[in-house]
């Protein structure tokens, strides 16, 4: 009898806790692509770059949650782009290739290596916007064709 | 028992408040990375550098235009820029322990027609566009031979080698 009323309170304690970090996430994270990173047209050979500042060609991400509060975000990367055929070429990131905003304006990003997560506080309207550059290597005698490859933004609330 | 309960319950809340800030719950979204490769280039000897039959103590010459003119085909993606080089361009032709000393002209046309071909330096290679309509390049070689009058009979020969690739301009 004499153990019921300490353990009464210390479920009591344990869920007043979790109950106040619920509240301080808010509104549940939604990201969502804008546009792929499209390295277009490549001669086999010829080493072709996409700056993260190229707004036509630079991959786009979209994170939408709640204002003024602190997500992780880490992104996926290929290590090459793959043919229908089972062909591949390789794909490289560098510590520049990344762009974090809190607005879509892409010149307004900051850089960050994509190879690593990075942490940004949400905007007051609760965004965030991540631009990705990189480059493709075809090799001199890279088959011609169609190649693509899946980039995945991964993003949580870190509870800061 | 009293103060047991109190402990367990102050240390619960403690807990509760040191646990270091942990990642929630994920979402996630992905995009595609695209690309088309074009065509690779391809290179063809169409045709040898051929002397023919050669007297010691004359020096032939081939001409670009003449039958016996080295002939190489190079095929790609329209009016794209290529750089040519020879990887190997011999200055002797070989048999046995006996060589031949040569030298070379080239020339280069984007149609196959050596007599409006443009002169380079073999050497030197050269840096052109890959035909507008056909994605061709037609690259030339001619040249003349050094041969003393005590040149010991044989076949002589060598292996010219031409290296072509995009520059992406």
């Amino acid at each position: 009898m004499s153990r019921c009323p300490a353990t009464l309170l210390l479920m009591t304690a344990l869920t007043l806790c979790t109950a106040a970090t619920a509240s301080a996430q808010g509104r549940p994270l939604n990201p969502f692509g804008r546009q792929n990173l499209i390295f277009g047209s490549l001669l086999p050979g010829v080493r072709t770059t996409v700056s993260r500042l190229d707004a036509a060609n630079a991959g786009q991400f979209e994170v939408r949650g709640q204002r003024l509060t602190e997500v992780e975000i880490d992104l996926t990367l290929p290590a090459a782009l793959t043919s229908t055929s089972g062909r591949t070429l390789p794909l490289e990131f560098g510590p520049a290739d990344g762009g974090i905003s809190s607005t879509a304006v892409i010149g307004a990003s900051t850089a960050f290596d994509p190879r690593v997560p990075v942490r940004w506080r949400l905007s007051t309207n609760g965004r965030a916007y991540v631009f990705l550059g990189g480059s493709a290597v075809p090799g001199p005698n890279q088959a011609g064709g169609t190649y693509t490859a899946t980039v995945v933004l991964t993003v949580a609330y870190t509870g800061n | 028992m009293k103060k047991l309960s109190l402990t367990l319950i102050a240390g619960a809340l403690v807990l509760a408040l040191a646990a270091p800030s942990a990642v929630s719950a994920q979402q996630s979204a992905s995009i595609l990375a695209q690309a088309t490769v074009q065509t690779p280039l391809t290179v063809t000897g169409v045709s040898n550098l051929n002397f023919g039959n050669v007297f010691p103590g004359v020096n032939p010459t081939v001409l670009l235009t003449d039958a016996g003119a080295g002939h190489f085909q190079i095929v790609g993606v329209l009016n794209a820029e290529v750089d040519v080089s020879f990887s190997s361009l011999p200055a002797t032709l070989i048999s046995g322990a006996n060589n031949i000393a040569i030298s070379y002209t080239g020339g280069w046309n984007t149609a196959a027609n050596p007599g409006a071909a443009t002169a380079f330096v073999p050497s030197a290679g050269l840096t052109e566009l890959l035909d507008a309509a056909t994605g061709e390049l037609h690259v030339y070689l001619g040249g003349t031979l050094t041969v003393p009058a005590n040149q010991a009979a044989g076949l002589y020969q060598a292996t010219i080698t031409l290296d072509a690739a995009y520059t992406g301009n």
